[in-house]
């Protein structure tokens, strides 16, 4: 069974959205139950400080077993720092994936957006767990 | 089998006289947008022409391969939309199957690479060739060399030695997949090796290069029986498509030495 921290916010494409003491700034990565289906993650695609996507446009993407996969922005808003340990160690995603292994800092652009998110419970319904 | 399964039938393209790397990533790509866009299934058998390299989405091959090497010896680059690892496409048959996610299996990497690994092995089996699926284990890195020198779980092998290398990618919507791969039918994988920057030291062994349809054989293999044998183990409605006309935008994409070189 994955973990699935009951203080995250989560998307049905498996993305989590992880709060900061800064209202309008998150920590964005993939979940634990997302790191397990993809297998070893081998290189992660991340984009530039500064760049900004819509919700749930495309930020970037992952490549484990040979397969690559695109990465999802939960909310609206513009990259404010990005990972780049994931560079060296891309396998950090699969060994923390809610730690070490996050991937960009949003600063979002709507707070509504959070109304969008799936809380734990949901996204435990989501993935059968 | 799912009900999913048995209800799709899939729409079969056949391209004996190949194409140049970039139209070859560009169809492929556009069958995977047509496969999310409309829920289709799509399978291609091709080759390309002239023989081309082809490099794996985000490997490293500036680092890894003489680009000064490759252009003096004329040698045509691609770099494709999928993961992986270098392929020198010359003897072989080329394979692409863009799907829904729910086509085969529940939708994982692992679910629809090993459904579709099991239908070529099948097929390379009614050829005579002892075809199994590697057994699981931990994937290599981007730094393993060139795709038939690491062997991933759930791959195709004879006698423990790759004979088919595959990658696959999921973009745009979602809701589709798109994995291709080469079936050697003869040849060798050493252009790779002639164009490496690695040191002879650090090569991998020759044994671990994968193997080919002839060397199994021990006959020359055509690209017509293999298309013949997949088709007919393929488990599922097939119907032959008109060829993919006229050449998706992308083709100028994928010709751009800056998308190839990019890393």
């Amino acid at each position: 069974m994955s973990k699935i921290p009951a203080d995250l916010l989560y998307t049905e494409k498996h993305e989590y959205v992880r709060k900061t003491d800064d209202k309008s700034l998150v920590v964005v990565g993939i979940t634990d139950y997302a790191q397990g289906e993809l297998g070893d993650v081998v290189y992660v695609e991340l984009p530039k400080v500064g760049t900004s996507f819509g919700r749930m446009d495309a930020f970037g993407t992952i490549e484990a077993v040979k397969a690559v996969s695109e990465l999802f922005a939960p909310l609206a808003g513009t990259v404010t720092e990005v990972n780049t340990t994931l560079d060296s160690d891309p396998a950090l995603v699969n060994r923390e994936p809610y730690g070490d292994g996050w991937m960009i800092k949003l600063r979002i652009k709507n707070p509504a957006d959070f109304d969008q998110l799936l809380d734990a419970e949901k996204y435990k319904q989501l993935v059968g767990e | 089998m799912r009900p999913t399964e048995r209800a799709l039938t899939w729409h079969l393209l056949i391209e004996p006289d190949g194409r140049p790397g970039a139209e070859n990533m560009a169809v492929d790509e556009a069958l995977l947008d047509e496969s999310d866009r409309t829920g289709g299934a799509f399978l291609r058998l091709y080759r390309f022409s002239p023989p081309c390299l082809s490099l794996g989405r985000n490997e490293p091959a500036r680092a890894r391969y003489d680009r000064a090497a490759i252009t003096r010896l004329g040698i045509t680059v691609v770099r494709r939309p999928t993961g992986g690892r270098a392929v020198w496409h010359e003897h072989e048959v080329t394979y692409a199957v863009a799907a829904p996610l729910a086509a085969l299996g529940e939708g994982s990497v692992r679910d629809s690479s090993v459904a579709i690994h099991r239908r070529l092995a099948a097929a390379l089996r009614s050829l005579g060739v002892a075809a199994t699926l590697a057994p699981r284990a931990r994937a290599p890195g981007l730094g393993a060399g060139a795709c038939f020198a690491a062997l991933v779980g759930g791959e195709v092998v004879v006698d423990g030695q790759k004979v088919i290398g595959s990658a696959q990618v999921r973009l745009g919507g979602g809701r589709a997949f798109l994995q291709h791969g080469s079936i050697l039918l003869g040849g060798s994988q050493d252009l790779l090796t002639a164009v490496s920057r690695e040191t002879a030291v650090s090569r991998q062994p020759q044994a671990a290069s994968g193997t080919t349809l002839s060397a199994a054989l021990e006959r020359p293999v055509t690209f017509h029986e293999v298309v013949d044998a997949i088709i007919a183990a393929w488990d599922a409605p097939l119907t032959s498509t008109a060829l993919y006309r006229p050449l998706p935008s992308s083709t100028a994409q994928f010709s751009d030495p800056a998308w190839t070189w990019r890393r």
